[in-house]
């Protein structure tokens, strides 16, 4: 039962820094912060199970004592008044005497459920009740001050704390001004937060904030593995004693890292290493000058770490990896600035810079991205392929094509994709859960931000500041509570309206058969949900994709937020073989009922891709067309599900129009393949939501 | 759990693999959980809830809504204002510790991230100027079993909490004026029904074991399942009478595993034999390795040996490998896991 005694980690119990196995790079980068706050942070990105929070959590007890203001709430520093808080500024510039205390640098965790209240600071409560004042309570970002913000998994972070930490973090001055308060305080921190890309990617611009950034992988190698299983069990059996097993390698590196941080002022970086920086940058091709600076503060704490005063080529060699690696533009993420209504940290250099490239993200880039385990795993694709050979196209459905009908499948790469605009729903007065960041909508969740207060229970979260306005005026009639200031009533009890973005649900049908596979049509079809699947991912949605032919629909994508997955399927998607376009609508429609039954507020988004020409039925006693166009008749009646259908069918041939009747069928907006063009589809799709 | 009466564990037909994966979790809960993937109506849910019939005994402070096993940790009884045991304490007063059955604490998927990590009664605080924290699941759970039925369908927000909280070991709540941290571990066991939709990796790999099962094709065993169901319904109690000894054996030999598990050892060759065979399954990380160790160290308590045996080992990595192995990404879990040597 070790497990499950009463411990909560204290320092004591906390698997020790010195016993993690490996992982030299990550090791180093939280030493090098630890000495030089100024690299600013450090982003740990790996596989499952490979101690990057055990790492984090263990270096609190690594981290040196700064010396404070006793009693001070933001931490400030008793000789720099220059990043005090207001109070402690005024103090110190008047030569008072300023009673000073010593801590451990702070180690702060930001719980991925924290409100922003809670992070920001907000107005005491319980001092308003019992005083009738309004004081200031200061938040995480206060506590934080001069310290570390620990994120574990922070690219699951909401985005509106997102917002305030960037906002915050490019100042280093937390500016409050919410329910009557106005308040600024002194926010200076380092980042460091772990991350595992297979959960989605993080804003290149939270992403820029890191100054290091390091991957951690498994160890290869059998005996280390063997070890660490030991070492981990021996953890497991008596923690504490194991801790003490390694406090004396701990406390050398303590001792090292204060050493260092005292040494750090006296190393010389000498002049002609500065270009070798810029030329490492350079080469990389990295955003901004961010990685520069970077590379230099943890180079100079590199050669203090080592004992060394001045630093050398190696040191350099020996970081830039860790700055660099975030920052070089081919391994970014596609970015999601796109966004206008987005908050921005303005005078940020970096922005414009990265704002400029953006134009356009060639689909190569999608591909390039460092997937892990993408690599990996090789004989992709291997099973579907069998299972796609069987049956021949019908060679009707090929008639008029120019692609040769001979051929059973093909695979295109999808098409250049363009820049997506931006896609919401109107704003209702539903009240919706969940995250993201395509529609505005009212929650009921702490989260988001607090936009009015009503009297009303639909919303579980009281605003304290207009309740206490509430009763107010009745505070000489009503007899008061001992020690209570305000007297408040259930009436009185006003409560916080807040807004926030969610992500929709976006149902992909895609025709595969033979009809579409004329070459340029398919890539650029592929181009198109390419670009509406990067807009999709950057707006958090959930997608899923449907794929009909031969006889059969298949969810090639189950209802999913890893939008990689969904790129990934597309680009291997086959064409070829006849079109049960019935079964296709009827499988996408089975996914959109379900999201609605777990999520009957949400508004999903079906989009149909296809020329209409339907030659296989379900039901052999319809015909295939008619069939499909009765099921659309059906679908038309769930009135939450926006469709559209994209009609590929070419313009210069003899047109059917198949694919208008099914959309007039649907209720849907009907656009011809002439004008599928990622950028129009898009903004189709947006005028008619 | 209690009130109604559940459904004995050992009336359970079949389903060997979930209920050993079950009780492996209750000897050892470093074993992290165990995730149960199945088709409906195959006693997924029945066995959870039979647990309780089996769980072993620990001590709690009495009335303590975070479960400790003592009174006055720094941590958590300092900042705790749902019990005067703190006061107590810091008067050089005893508080009472009672014994009692680990808990099921179930996580209904509409949970909100309110009732998942506690919330701040703001009402009261604004009538009587004092604050009160309501304790959420997650105290509820620590040192028991957090059963999160249809674990797919949860909430994204109540996932990442969890994952927070698994992580850590601690539950930090940071809201309505509240910063308050308690401890919550506990041992999650979630039951999915892969038809609607896969978890995430993250999630997934957070559960120590995976055991996928499905309803018996054997005629014979149909057959009893229906009988035993129906005797259950026209007489619970008296089915439960039956059942009662062999419960009570069970429960037995759990305890009996849960005092045995520190004496046993395992050679270092073995462990060479674990890692080989997780870096043949290409298993992210190594947690996999850990809960393969740990697992079959279990199963040697469970049958009451002091040495891990290579059958052991060959079980343990059938019940901890499958969901950790790298897939295509539409594979199901447990595919191709026969072919490469790990059948439970």
């Amino acid at each position: 039962m070790e497990l499950h005694n009463n411990r909560i980690l204290t320092e004591d119990y906390l698997y020790p820094f010195s016993a993690i196995m490996g992982q030299e790079d990550m090791k180093l980068a939280l030493i090098l912060n630890a000495v030089e706050p100024r690299i600013g942070g450090v982003l740990i990105r790996g596989e499952k199970g490979t101690a990057k929070s055990t790492a984090v959590r263990a270096l609190r007890r690594l981290l040196p004592e700064i010396k404070v203001v006793r009693g001070c709430p933001c931490l400030c520093a008793p000789d720099n008044p220059l990043h005090a808080c207001p109070r402690c500024a005024e103090k110190i510039r008047a030569g008072k005497c300023i009673e000073s205390a010593y801590m451990k640098v702070p180690l702060v965790t930001l719980p991925l459920n924290a409100t922003e209240e809670m992070v920001t600071g907000s107005l005491d409560m319980e001092f308003a009740m019992r005083k009738g004042q309004r004081r200031f309570q200061p938040g995480l970002l206060a506590g934080v001050n001069r310290g570390i913000l620990y994120i574990d998994e922070v690219n699951l972070l909401d985005d509106h704390l997102v917002d305030i930490i960037l906002d915050v973090a490019s100042s280093g001055v937390n500016i409050v001004e919410r329910e009557g308060l106005s308040y600024l305080h002194p926010s200076r921190f380092i980042l460091v937060g772990t991350m595992n890309p297979e959960e989605g990617p993080l804003r290149p611009q939270l992403l820029d904030r890191f100054g290091l950034c390091v991957e951690v992988g498994g160890e290869g190698d059998l005996g280390s593995r063997v070890r660490l299983m030991e070492m981990r069990e021996s953890y497991d059996n008596n923690p504490m004693e194991f801790a003490a097993r390694y406090l004396d390698e701990d406390n050398v590196i303590a001792e090292r890292i204060r050493r260092a941080g005292e040494r750090l002022k006296g190393v010389v970086f000498p002049q002609r290493l500065l270009g070798l920086v810029s030329e490492i940058c350079l080469q990389n091709n990295v955003a901004g000058h961010r990685a520069d600076m970077a590379v230099k503060y943890a180079a100079r704490a590199l050669a203090a770490y080592e004992g060394r005063s001045a630093v050398t080529a190696g040191d350099i060699n020996r970081v830039a990896g860790m700055a660099i690696l975030h920052r070089r533009r081919d391994a970014l993420p596609p970015s999601g600035r796109d966004d206008p209504d987005r908050r921005d940290d303005s005078g940020d250099r970096d922005d414009q810079k990265e704002r400029g490239r953006n134009g356009s993200v060639d689909s190569n880039d999608m591909r390039n991205q460092p997937h892990e385990s993408g690599e990996e795993r090789g004989g992709e694709g291997d099973g579907m392929e069998e299972d796609y050979q069987e049956g021949l196209p019908d060679p009707e459905s090929h008639s008029e094509e120019d692609e040769p009908s001979g051929v059973t499948e093909q695979v295109f790469e999808p098409g250049r994709t363009s820049r997506v605009q931006s896609i919401t729903q109107e704003k209702d007065r539903l009240v919706r859960r969940g995250s993201g960041r395509r529609t505005r909508t009212r929650t009921t969740q702490k989260a988001g931000r607090y936009v009015k207060s009503i009297h009303s229970d639909k919303y579980p979260d009281i605003a304290v500041d207009a309740t206490i306005r509430a009763a107010a005026p009745h505070q000489r009639r009503r007899k008061k509570e001992s020690g209570m200031a305000i007297s408040i009533r259930r009436d009185d009890i006003r409560r916080k309206i807040r807004e926030k973005r969610i992500g929709n649900f976006l149902v992909f049908m895609v025709d595969a058969s033979g009809s579409m596979g004329a070459k340029a049509r398919m890539i650029a079809t592929k181009g198109a949900i390419l670009s509406l699947l990067l807009d999709a991912y950057q707006k958090r949605d959930r997608v899923a994709m449907v794929t009909f032919r031969q006889r059969k629909a298949v969810v090639n994508l189950q209802p999913t937020a890893s939008v990689e997955l969904a790129v990934r399927q597309l680009g291997e998607m086959p064409v070829g073989g006849r079109t049960p376009l019935s079964a296709g609508l009827l499988k996408g429609y089975e996914l959109l009922r379900v999201h609605l039954r777990k999520d009957p507020s949400s508004r999903p988004i079906a989009i149909i891709v296809t020329d209409g020409r339907a030659n296989v039925s379900m039901d052999t006693r319809l015909s295939p067309s008619e069939e499909a166009i009765r099921m659309a008749a059906e679908m038309s009646g769930e009135k939450r599900v926006k469709y559209v259908v994209i009609d590929t069918e070419e313009k210069s041939v003899v047109r059917f129009g198949l694919a208008a009747r099914l959309a007039a069928a649907l209720g849907a907006e009907h656009f011809s393949f002439n004008n599928l063009v990622a950028g129009d589809i898009v903004s189709i799709v947006r005028r008619n939501i | 759990m209690t009130g109604r009466t559940m459904y004995p564990f050992n009336a359970i037909v079949g389903q060997d693999e979930m209920k050993l994966a079950l009780i492996l979790n209750i000897i050892n809960p470093g074993i992290a959980g165990v995730l149960i993937r199945g088709e409906k109506g195959t006693a997924k849910s029945t066995a959870v809830r039979a647990l309780a019939d089996i769980l072993p005994l620990i001590d709690v402070v009495k009335g303590c809504p975070y479960q400790m096993s003592r009174a006055g940790d720094p941590g958590v009884c300092r900042d705790c204002y749902n019990t005067g045991c703190a006061e107590e304490i810091f008067d050089g007063n005893g508080v009472d510790v009672v014994r009692r059955k680990v808990r099921v604490v179930e996580l209904p998927v509409s949970a909100t991230e309110d009732r998942v990590v506690g919330t701040m009664d703001i009402e009261h605080a604004l009538s009587k100027g004092e604050k009160r924290f309501e304790p959420g699941i997650l105290a509820a759970a620590h040192r028991g079993i957090l059963y999160v039925d249809e674990i797919n369908l949860l909430d994204d927000h109540v996932v990442d909490v969890l994952l927070d909280a698994a992580a850590m070991g601690v539950n930090t709540v940071e809201r309505e004026g509240v910063s308050f941290s308690h401890p919550a571990r506990f041992t999650l066991v979630g039951t999915m029904n892969p038809e609607e939709g896969e978890l995430r990796p993250q999630l997934l790999d957070r559960f120590g074991l995976c055991v996928s099962i499905e309803g018996s094709r054997n005629h014979a065993e149909r057959v009893e399942v229906m009988e035993r169901r129906i005797a259950f319904e026209d007489d619970p109690e008296a089915f439960c009478l039956k059942w009662k000894e062999k419960s009570a054996r069970t429960a037995e030999r759990i305890e009996s595993a849960i005092k045995l598990y520190p004496e046993v050892n395992i050679e270092r060759e073995k462990l060479f034999s674990i890692a080989t065979r997780c870096m043949e399954a290409g298993v992210d990380g190594h947690r996999g390795d850990i809960i393969t160790l740990k697992t079959a160290k279990t199963l040697a308590a469970w049958h009451g040996r002091v040495h891990v045996t290579d059958e052991d080992i060959e079980v343990a990595a059938g019940l901890a490998l499958p969901h950790r192995m790298r897939r295509q990404p539409f594979e199901e879990i447990g595919k191709g896991r026969r072919e490469r040597g790990y059948a439970g």
